[in-house]
């Protein structure tokens, strides 16, 4: 795995002492600090509840983080509404539940975005959307609507439509946990393609196989904040604490 | 099929007991007339087909506004400016909380003075703002009712809340709002008939006239009642099949 040494070093997204309580008092995320760098590939780990989606959604403004700083490609996300929609226009995400727009089809959902923040005509959206379904592997079902595909089918239509965007960084919220089994490792090769084809991407998973093959950098969280980190090797090898020790062994 | 057949027989016998023990001489033949004429070898429209023409012409005006009103009052309770929901709280409570017969009368003797509003534009105004607040709750539940995913997808892909409105939010929106919309839309039909207060001729002041005129009291509020109805059930029809058309697969 030479070329993690010649992925790029320069920061990406910087996360500076982020914490994050909801109404109620639930504190989701504590007083959190990374950098992710270019072309990295950054796996988030956890148990439920330990506050990883959660910073996951901060870092595109889905979440309204209390305090701290987050500056994602020199822009830094705050008050101003501009910013926030520029940074949402470079970081695609996925989510858990696909989030596709059931009156629209496939191609439509791929095209929209192109369309009304790029300004591309439909011409020139279609055909970035075909190369995109095609890229995974849904070019057949373009006219198609999502309530008629599989699970997994949602899910990479959903990735080529965040991918559209030709964003810098991609997030990925749990993208496999609604899916069957047998449908998993579809959408698990389309984002092992992506990551090698330099995409910098921040992913919260459980997928212990996906982390080993192609992530970089290995986060485990807890109760809202950093337990460890590393690469992937040395976190589920030779884990430095006990909670993570006690996770991996519960999800193996 | 057989109990309305039924029903309509056993209305029937209540009414014949009724009238016969009043001693009513029915004159229905009278009715057409009131219907269509034949003026100069042209068939024209009669006294109350002119009130019903009028009444679409209120109603269409009334709905658009209303839509418009509903729409833009649901978009504002749901957005962050402050008196934005203040006011269009305000505009609710006050609306919803008192009769349509007298915010027809405050708006024509008070308020469509003061605007300059005629007796139409009067009767528009109180009509399109009693209707839209009810719409405006319609489009707010409709909007409300979709999963938070589909805004957070569309924000993470730098839609901004005008485009979201637009292109994701409205059009599921409308579609699962479509029958409560009718049925408002068929309430603002029926509710143009107090517009007659203020002597506007719409169809129910029309029958009003007649059946003072000519004394055929039941013939004429039956006639009216019937031609309500030959606009309002088709109404509902074809929003079933539309709905039906438009139906989302989730």
């Amino acid at each position: 795995m030479n070329h993690i040494q010649e992925k790029g070093d320069d920061v990406i997204i910087t996360i500076d002492g982020v914490s994050k309580t909801f109404d109620g008092g639930i504190e989701a995320v504590k007083d959190f600090t990374a950098r992710i760098r270019r072309q990295q590939v950054v796996v988030i780990m956890g148990p439920s509840g330990s506050g990883k989606s959660t910073l996951l959604r901060c870092l595109n403004g889905l979440e309204e983080a209390d305090s701290g700083t987050i500056v994602v490609d020199g822009i830094p996300l705050d008050d101003d509404k501009k910013h926030r929609l520029e940074i949402r226009q470079e970081v695609g995400m996925v989510f858990q539940s696909f989030n596709l727009f059931p009156h629209l089809t496939v191609l439509q959902n791929v095209n929209l975005a192109q369309m009304r923040v790029r300004k591309k005509s439909k011409a020139e959206a279609t055909a970035k959307s075909i190369e995109l379904l095609n890229m995974v592997g849904i070019a057949d079902k373009v006219d198609s609507y999502p309530a008629q595909l599989s699970g997994g089918q949602q899910q990479r239509v959903a990735i080529a439509r965040a991918l559209a965007m030709m964003p810098k960084v991609m997030l990925f919220d749990e993208p496999t946990s609604a899916l069957d089994p047998e449908m998993i490792n579809e959408v698990l090769d389309v984002m092992k393609d992506l990551a090698r084809s330099g995409m910098t991407m921040v992913v919260v998973t459980h997928e212990m196989g996906f982390a080993r093959e192609v992530s970089d950098w290995v986060i485990f969280m807890d109760e809202g904040r950093i337990v460890e980190t590393g690469a992937p090797q040395q976190i589920f090898e030779h884990p430095g604490q006990e909670r993570t020790r006690r996770f991996l062994s519960q999800i193996l | 099929m057989i109990q309305f057949a039924l029903l309509v027989a056993v209305i029937g016998w209540l009414v014949s007991l009724s009238t016969s023990t009043l001693g009513y001489n029915w004159q229905w033949y009278r009715i057409p007339r009131y219907l269509f004429r034949v003026q100069g070898g042209r068939l024209v429209a009669g006294k109350l087909i002119e009130g019903l023409l009028f009444t679409f012409r209120i109603a269409g005006v009334s709905l658009l506004l209303a839509l418009s009103i509903g729409l833009g009052t649901a978009l504002l309770r749901l957005s962050d400016s402050f008196m934005g929901r203040l006011l269009t709280r305000l505009y609710l409570e006050v609306i919803r909380n008192t009769p349509l017969v007298v915010q027809i009368y405050l708006i024509y003797f008070v308020i469509g003075p003061i605007l300059g509003l005629g007796r139409f534009g009067s009767a528009v105004m109180a009509l399109s703002l009693f209707e839209g607040s009810y719409m405006s709750e319609i489009f707010r539940a409709g909007i409300v009712s979709l999963h938070r995913g589909q805004w957070e997808a569309a924000h993470s892909l730098g839609l901004s809340t005008v485009d979201t409105y637009r292109d994701v939010i409205l059009p599921q929106a409308i579609r699962r709002i479509l029958p409560p919309l009718t049925g408002e839309l068929i309430s603002l039909i029926k509710n143009t008939s107090l517009v007659s207060l203020v002597s506007l001729n719409d169809l129910a002041l029309q029958a009003r006239v007649i059946a003072a005129d000519t004394f055929m009291t039941f013939e004429v509020w039956f006639a009216t009642a019937l031609i309500y109805l030959a606009i309002t059930a088709p109404l509902s029809v074809a929003v079933y099949a539309l709905e039906k058309r438009l139906r989302v697969l989730t």
